[in-house]
């Protein structure tokens, strides 16, 4: 018998962010596209919209979805946040086992979007990949270098981390914090962490075939997350390994320039006084102590925060406390005193 | 449950079945009641079958699965979080080391001492790639600490469980744990155990890397050395560089006086670069100040004995 509780019982949040610099298509036409795409799974689903700084337009459009007896969920962010909060505050409103995260305009076909629900059956996260691309040289070629990029510097092999469609089980986003404008690294860190991340490819749709310029800021801060991600990925749990090396290594440097200066001064009578070397190799010398001494503050950091980063998942734990000790077995032994 | 015996396997389906046979004879005579947590660091082989068909016949073994390769600290620290057991006993996975030294472990533990250490006085391994580095690791373990450990890689070892459930299990942790543990006040003994070479498969653990276990060390070796002195010992570093910086200063304005004329971008450009040292260091201090009282975990904490 399915009682009501049942019934209520979420299996899948939809969780749809929307921001004002972001394209967005019609709000009831869109809601009316994703909620055919669920309806076809047969789960049991919900929708948060999270509005992150001033919308009043989308608002009073969700609003009179709201009226219309949808099942939604509003969340209004008093400023903007970024995506990445966004979707912690989205994911904080959401019940279901699964999480799927929907663009506020057509980023994929519909039809895929079912694909991506039953694909991800036993894995951990799927994530869309939009091929063959229909937009032009231009977006390939930006994503492309980005993409590369990252390969590179974290060695993970994702092709389209930009698509936000992606669907991912709750433990994911329990595990891993992210925060401002980290979100599109969350099938790289939780790869990382262990979970089973694979791609899905999915057809691009003509609205999201539009070429696009970014400003100059945003490819900056692009590569200032590259790096950050870099350091998350690999060095977290320990930092001496990278200031300390770093610092050692200025810090040699330093310290050789000194002994060929000196080594010149004692034995060659070069004078030091107005010569700025002297000053080049103090400077390597001197931040060879600071990076040390940063990486020294991050091991403090990490030692005394360790019972917090605990970053591996236990798939399973198996335990037959009923189970019976089979006795027999051990008379087999022979008795040695 | 009086013993835990926590054994992280990867990629081990032949040994299993030999390490559990071993295991459970060993502990056969002890009396006692124990566990064995088998901990599979995401094994891509029938590791984790094989051990699910032994446990299925045994309630004593408990598997804790992971989701994928870890290393072997993190596989260490899932053990301990679920073992229930008073003592600890660790061991690896690949049948080098001998369950039948447990017992004798546990007898030394009950002379009260906190950690007992295995010492493969007799080690059944290549010299050059795998003998050397360890013995040159352990060498500068004991320069740096101070703490006679003779044998940091070997895996059997017996803790008090109070000793080490609190501890921070993270990077290369498992090395370094009884030497660290020692520096906290624990006390701790070394047995020599057996050591059989190896039996299948091949070593998981390359070449040593002795030079990051150091940076490690060093940092903790800091940590611990310093964390109870004003702004972590950042403030007598931060002092010197600020007195060298004076002296330089005083040596500049001396010369002005003496020789008229001569340059002195040098000497004022470095006591000023010791100058901004100084302050860096004093910072830095401070940050350490802050981090250590918000951190949830405190060394003197560490190490607490509950007497019974």
């Amino acid at each position: 018998m399915v009682t009501q509780e049942m019934k209520n019982q979420i299996d899948l949040s939809a969780i749809i962010i929307y921001y004002e610099k972001y394209l967005y298509d019609d709000v009831k036409e869109l809601h009316k596209a994703y909620k055919a795409s669920l309806e076809a799974s047969q789960l049991n689903y919900e929708f948060i919209y999270v509005v992150d700084g001033e919308l009043p337009a989308v608002i009073d459009e969700l609003n009179k979805l709201y009226k219309l007896g949808e099942r939604i969920k509003v969340v209004k962010l008093g400023k903007w946040f970024g995506d990445a909060t966004a979707l912690q505050v989205g994911f904080e409103q959401s019940s279901g086992e699964l999480i799927l995260t929907l663009p506020s305009y057509k980023q994929v076909d519909e039809n895929d979007i079912l694909r991506l629900i039953q694909a991800v059956n036993n894995k951990d996260m799927i994530i869309s990949w939009r091929w063959p691309r229909l937009d032009g040289m231009l977006n390939n070629f930006q994503s492309g270098v980005f993409n590369k990029l990252i390969k590179l510097i974290v060695g993970s092999d994702f092709h389209d981390l930009k698509c936000v469609v992606k669907i991912f089980r709750r433990e994911v986003l329990d595990k891993i914090y992210m925060y401002g404008d980290q979100d599109r690294f969350l099938p790289l860190l939780a790869d990382k962490y262990g979970f089973k991340v694979e791609e899905l490819k999915v057809t691009q749709s003509k609205k999201d075939a539009v070429q696009k310029f970014y400003p100059f800021a945003n490819y900056i801060a692009r590569f200032l997350e590259l790096i950050s991600i870099f350091f998350l990925v690999k060095f977290t749990k320990k930092p001496i390994r990278f200031f300390g090396s770093t610092g050692l290594i200025t810090f040699g440097m330093g310290f050789i320039l000194a002994i060929i200066l000196f080594v010149e001064r004692i034995f060659l009578g070069v004078a030091l006084a107005d010569r700025p070397i002297v000053l080049v190799s103090i400077l390597l010398m001197i931040f060879g102590i600071q990076a040390f001494a940063i990486g020294l503050v991050g091991e403090l950091i990490i030692f005394t925060h360790a019972k917090d980063l605990k970053d591996y998942v236990i798939e399973t734990i198996v335990d037959y406390e009923n189970a019976p000790v089979n006795e027999e077995k051990h008379q087999e032994y022979p008795q040695h005193v | 449950m009086d013993l835990s015996v926590v054994i992280p396997v990867y990629n081990e389906e032949e040994s299993v079945n030999f390490l559990y046979e071993a295991v459970t004879k060993a502990l056969f005579y002890l009396n006692r009641p124990y566990e064995i947590l088998l901990v599979d660091d995401g094994s891509k082989d029938d590791t984790y079958q094989n051990a699910l068909t032994l446990a299925s016949s045994d309630s004593r073994l408990k598997i804790v699965k992971l989701k994928r390769n870890y290393g072997q600290t993190t596989a260490l620290h899932a053990g301990f979080q679920n073992a229930k057991g008073k003592v600890i006993v660790t061991m690896d996975g690949d049948l080098q080391n001998d369950p039948d030294d447990i017992p004798l472990m546990l007898n030394k533990m009950d002379e009260g001492y906190d950690i007992v250490l295995g010492w493969r006085h007799d080690r059944k391994d290549f010299f050059i790639s795998r003998k050397l580095p360890s013995k040159i690791a352990n060498w500068l373990i004991r320069k740096v600490t101070g703490i006679p450990v003779k044998d940091n890689g070997c895996a059997i070892r017996a803790y008090r469980a109070e000793v080490i459930k609190n501890f921070p299990m993270y990077s290369e942790m498992h090395r370094l744990m009884p030497v660290i543990t020692a520096l906290v006040g624990a006390k701790f003994a070394q047995i020599k155990v057996k050591h059989h070479p190896r039996k299948f498969g091949h070593s998981k653990y390359g070449l040593s890397r002795i030079y990051k276990v150091l940076l490690d060390l060093v940092a903790l070796k800091t940590i611990f050395s310093f964390f109870y002195i004003p702004l972590f010992g950042f403030g007598f570093l931060a002092l010197a560089s600020g007195l060298i910086s004076l002296v330089i200063l005083t040596i500049g304005i001396l010369f002005l006086f003496i020789y008229p004329g001569q340059s002195l971008v040098t000497l004022f450009g470095a006591s000023a670069l010791f100058a901004s040292l100084s302050l860096f260091l004093y910072f830095l201090g401070i940050m350490c100040h802050l981090i250590y009282r918000t951190g949830n975990l405190k060394i003197e904490n560490l190490y607490r004995i509950k007497f019974r």
